[in-house]
């Protein structure tokens, strides 16, 4: 039995923590509490197990809802089938496609999560490349191609209606400062699909923050932290900024790894190239949240608002120079008469006016009573999704394998492989579990 | 009707070195080229009278040194002529220059930031060190990972190791290179603008893709990988223009008892059996031989030459979702005066060197900006020589050239590309390009433009990609041109390709067309 100390308490601190405890450590988490109980992402049975936990999904059927430029809507449901029905009124050729396009990009997607509940493989792994190999050629020319492209030629080589490639578009961009011609927005589109049943791209919200706040079992201490103490190469204590340190034999922590590394760790400890790579971790806010109020509930549980593949990467171009989109891509989610909207392309410190989003809202919600636009919300998995970041390469490849070169100082955040929440804490917690 | 061993359709550099290669190895060898010269897109012509151009493709750098050496160019004609310096104009009335003298380089970027000054070397050596990681690669088949082939895997296995001897860190380095963005990657090391601009330059040309695009990264290492007598870096003028490289290998082949026959456009493929065994011309003329190497690009070759109906239905949907995507130009000027710039006027060593309009990342982004809605660049990057003041033989005494490649004009222009649109491109160029030499305008004698349509039609590239499909990510290595298909071999037995739409890509390399030669010479193509 030994001290544990978790830094950070949104989904990865809370997940490690509790498997920590299972373990029998004596585990303490240090920090704030999320604004937001809610969770977006894939959680796996095997976590939710582990953790004791039976998560509460929710998955919006019809997940995508996008209203068409001549009138009517494109619905993309659960059933591939009632998806192909309602493409079929704007491309019959889209409408055949896409049966078979959701079994190919599940078929990579199941790779993805085998991927994804343990450590990333390395780039020379010999297992990883055997498991590749017994996808079978099909999977494989299509993993190799998809990995490096633009979503929109991966959406151009299969689709031909604008409505159905802009709104899927936003799935590959979402969060990333890229648009989507961008070389390795296709890995995003795919990572969105990992957890859900074929051609369902977005990601289900889940209550395992909320769970996990709830439970006893571990002390949550919501205290600033100065520093992590280290004595010849190895954690001993984390001191908070007022009252007694913390004792640690180990520290997970999930805040940035620049701020974990860089300041809370005395300098000198590391190695100035470490130092100088953790600095170039790119992590820029590209999306404002917002909400809205309607004087009624609407029947549909999502909108989105990105009318072609053109219009995204317009969308995308201003951020270039620092603008904020004067049409941004917008994605609705509805929650009775109270609706998020995820707004992008805005970066940070920038605030564009309420009333151009609610403006463009207008004609596809009931009457909005009330908006309000939240604080940025800032890179969601601190490290963007982009492929020089992603995998083997996630934050850093010297710590891509959630050890750092700190005795005992492990890292378990949303910047960490996979960059879903809970699973970045899950794998780093197993990691220090099979060390011990 | 005579037979040969070997037929290559197309003249190009890759074709006439395939065609060396395979002479030089005692096989009976036919060049076939539909124009009345050699080169493809490698010719010196002389466009206006006693005004000589390198017409496409300007200079030479990463012209292969093994197939230097092993072709003897150098006693086929090949001089090669250092080019020293790129000027960066600024809009400022500054400039920013690069020189090869180490010391004179660092006070130049020390004038603009002493930070990139300290970092620029260690920069160098980083790509230096990829460089050299990546070259061994330049000279291999790529071998297809999802076959079961024991050669294949053998060839697999063998790039596995290599790759696992390297050291780990640079594997993981050279990812970082060939995922990320030009403008990402030289934000990590420098600030200056001008620097920036004109270093990630490098990582658009040929692409339909902007400084900020992902996968542009990759190709910075191109300039660390030029070596021309075995000098890292040196980017180069061929005496005589680029025409003298074509000359030259196509004189070691002749030299090794090629025959070589221009003005023979080439119909069909002729194919029985599911294997190639000779070409039609377009006269009706039919010729026979076992091999069959083309050196058109992937779309020509199998779209055009060969026919869909030959063909496997994944293979030919491969090939079409080929991208193509010409978005380069190329402006050549008949001079009566070098230009005079307004950052330095006075004639000096940069007019022996390159120009490049590249002020800053954000302006080559712009000029993306442009293109990728289907519209020429307002304000295009440009990337200039003046090859007469190297070689005073290319124009008349006391007269220049000045060859100006151009991006962005993209193949898919909205309305297409007509003479008023090509003339538009011309001005377009001319103005920018006074906005910092002034007496540029009413110093041209005669002017041609050449647009990506033109370059189709002319050379035969589609849609004047000119490095025979983008090199992109997705269609490079064991991707390019098609999955299981970049060991130069094709569907069609007896049918090989060697042009710059296989591995390693273009750039006047001559490498897919000696590793063509190869891998029919080792039979297990």
């Amino acid at each position: 039995m030994s001290d544990v100390v978790v830094l950070g308490a949104g989904a990865d601190a809370l997940v490690a923590a509790h498997l920590l405890a299972r373990a029998g450590h004596r585990v303490t988490v240090v920090g704030e509490q999320p604004a937001s109980r809610i969770t977006d992402g894939w959680v796996p049975a095997l976590l939710a197990r582990e953790v004791g936990a039976s998560v509460l999904e929710e998955r919006p059927d019809p997940w995508l809802r996008a209203p068409l430029a001549a009138g009517g809507v494109l619905e993309l449901s659960r059933d591939v089938v009632r998806s192909a029905e309602s493409l079929r009124r704007i491309s019959p050729r889209d409408a055949e496609r896409w049966p078979r396009f959701a079994e190919r990009m599940a078929a990579l997607a199941r790779l993805l999560e085998g991927l994804y509940v343990e450590p990333p493989p390395s780039l020379v792994d010999l297992r990883f490349a055997l498991r590749v190999r017994r996808l079978g050629r099909e999977a494989m020319e299509d993993l190799m191609r998809l990995l490096s492209m633009p979503a929109a030629e991966l959406l151009d080589d299969w689709f031909e209606s604008d409505a159905l490639k802009g709104a899927l578009a936003t799935f590959a961009v979402r969060g990333l400062q890229q648009g989507p011609r961008s070389a390795g927005t296709a890995f995003l589109l795919l990572h969105h699909h990992v957890g859900n049943p074929a051609g369902v791209f977005r990601p289900p919200r889940t209550d395992l923050l909320s769970q996990l706040a709830a439970r006893q079992s571990i002390t949550l201490q919501d205290a600033p932290v100065s520093r992590i103490a280290v004595k010849a190469g190895r954690v001993t204590e984390v001191v908070l900024e007022r009252g007694p340190g913390l004792r640690a034999d180990t520290v997970l922590s999930t805040l940035h790894p620049q701020r974990t590394l860089a300041e809370l760790v005395e300098p000198g400890w590391l190695d100035p190239e470490l130092l100088r790579a953790l600095r170039h971790i790119r992590g820029r806010g590209v999306a404002i949240t917002m909400e809205i109020e309607l004087d009624r509930a609407p029947d549909f549980p999502t909108l989105t608002l990105a009318p072609s593949l053109n219009y995204v990467e317009r969308a995308y171009d201003d951020v270039k120079y620092r603008r904020h989109s004067a049409q941004p891509w917008l994605d609705v989610f509805v929650q009775g008469k109270r609706a998020e909207v995820h707004c992008q392309y805005m970066p940070e410190k920038e605030q564009p006016a309420a009333g151009t989003v609610t403006g463009m809202l207008a004609p596809y919600l009931p009457r909005i009573t009330n908006a309000r636009m939240l604080a940025h919300v800032g890179q969601p998995h601190q490290a963007e999704l982009a492929l020089d970041q992603a995998l083997w390469m996630r934050p850093l490849p010297e710590l891509s394998r959630y050890r750092t070169p700190i005795d005992g100082l492990w890292l378990g955040g949303p910047a960490m492989h996979p960059g879903i929440p809970g699973l970045c804490g899950y794998n780093c917690a197993r990691q220090i579990l099979r060390k011990a | 009707m005579k037979r040969y061993d070997a037929i290559i359709v197309g003249g190009g550099h890759n074709g006439l070195t395939c065609a060396a290669y395979l002479a030089r190895a005692g096989r009976k060898v036919l060049v076939l080229e539909r124009r009345e010269r050699v080169g493809g897109a490698a010719v010196s012509e002389e466009v206006f009278p006693g005004f000589r151009f390198s017409v496409f493709s300007y200079v030479v750098s990463l012209l292969r040194p093994e197939i230097i050496r092993e072709l003897e160019l150098p006693r086929h004609g090949l001089q090669i002529l250092p080019l020293e310096s790129t000027l960066t104009p600024l809009p400022n009335g500054d400039y920013f220059a690069q020189w090869s003298d180490h010391d004179q380089n660092r006070r130049e970027l020390a004038r603009h930031s002493q930070r990139d000054a300290e970092a620029y070397d260690e920069f160098g050596l980083l790509l230096h060190r990829m460089a050299r990681a990546i070259k061994p690669l330049l000279g291999v088949a790529p071998p297809d990972p999802t076959s079961l082939d024991p050669r294949e895997l053998w060839d697999l296995w063998r790039l596995g190791r290599y790759f696992r001897e390297l050291p780990e860190k640079d594997l993981y380095a050279l990812w970082k290179l060939l995922t990320m963005s030009a403008a990402d990657y030289l934000d990590e090391w420098f600030d200056g603008e001008a620097l920036k601009g004109t270093k990630s330059a490098s990582g658009i040309i040929g692409t339909m893709l902007g400084p900020r695009s992902p996968g542009t990264a990759y190709v910075l290492l191109h300039h660390y990988m030029g070596e021309l007598d075995g000098v890292f870096r040196a980017w180069g003028f061929a005496r005589g223009g680029n025409g003298s490289v074509s000359a030259a290998i196509a004189a070691a082949a002749q030299a090794h008892g090629a025959e070589i026959r221009t003005q023979a456009p080439v119909a069909k493929v002729l194919v029985s059996g599911g294997r190639a065994s000779g070409v039609v011309l377009e006269n009706g003329e039919e010729l026979y031989g076992p091999a069959i190497v083309s050196g058109a690009d992937p779309r020509r070759t199998f779209l055009g030459l060969v026919g869909e109906g030959q063909l496997p239905d994944d293979f030919v949907a491969s090939i079409k979702r080929y991208k193509f995507r010409g978005s380069s130009a190329k402006v050549n000027l008949a001079l009566a005066e070098p230009p005079r710039f307004t950052c330095l006027p006075e004639p000096g060593p940069h007019l022996r060197g390159a120009f490049s309009i590249s002020p800053s990342v954000d302006y080559l982004e712009h000029a993306y900006d442009d293109a990728k809605y289907g519209e020429i660049s307002r304000r295009p990057y440009m990337d200039i020589i003046m090859p007469s003041m190297l070689d005073p033989s290319m124009a008349p005494p006391g007269k220049h050239v000045m060859s100006i490649f151009v991006q962005y004009a993209p193949y898919h222009l909205n309305g297409g590309w007509n003479d008023a649109r090509r003339e538009e491109l011309g001005n377009t160029v001319v103005s920018t390009l006074a906005e910092y030499a002034p007496n540029l305008p009413n110093a041209i004698l005669h002017r041609q433009v050449i647009t990506p349509a033109d370059i189709e039609r002319i050379v035969g590239l589609s849609e004047g990609n000119i490095f025979q499909g983008e090199l992109s990510l997705q269609q490079m290595f064991f991707l390019r041109p098609a999955p299981a298909w970049a060991r130069y071999r094709t569907p069609i037995r007896g049918l090989f390709q060697c042009g710059s739409g296989t591995h390693p890509g273009g750039g006047v390399m001559g490498a897919a067309g000696r590793n063509a030669a190869m891998a029919i010479l080792e039979g297990r193509a």
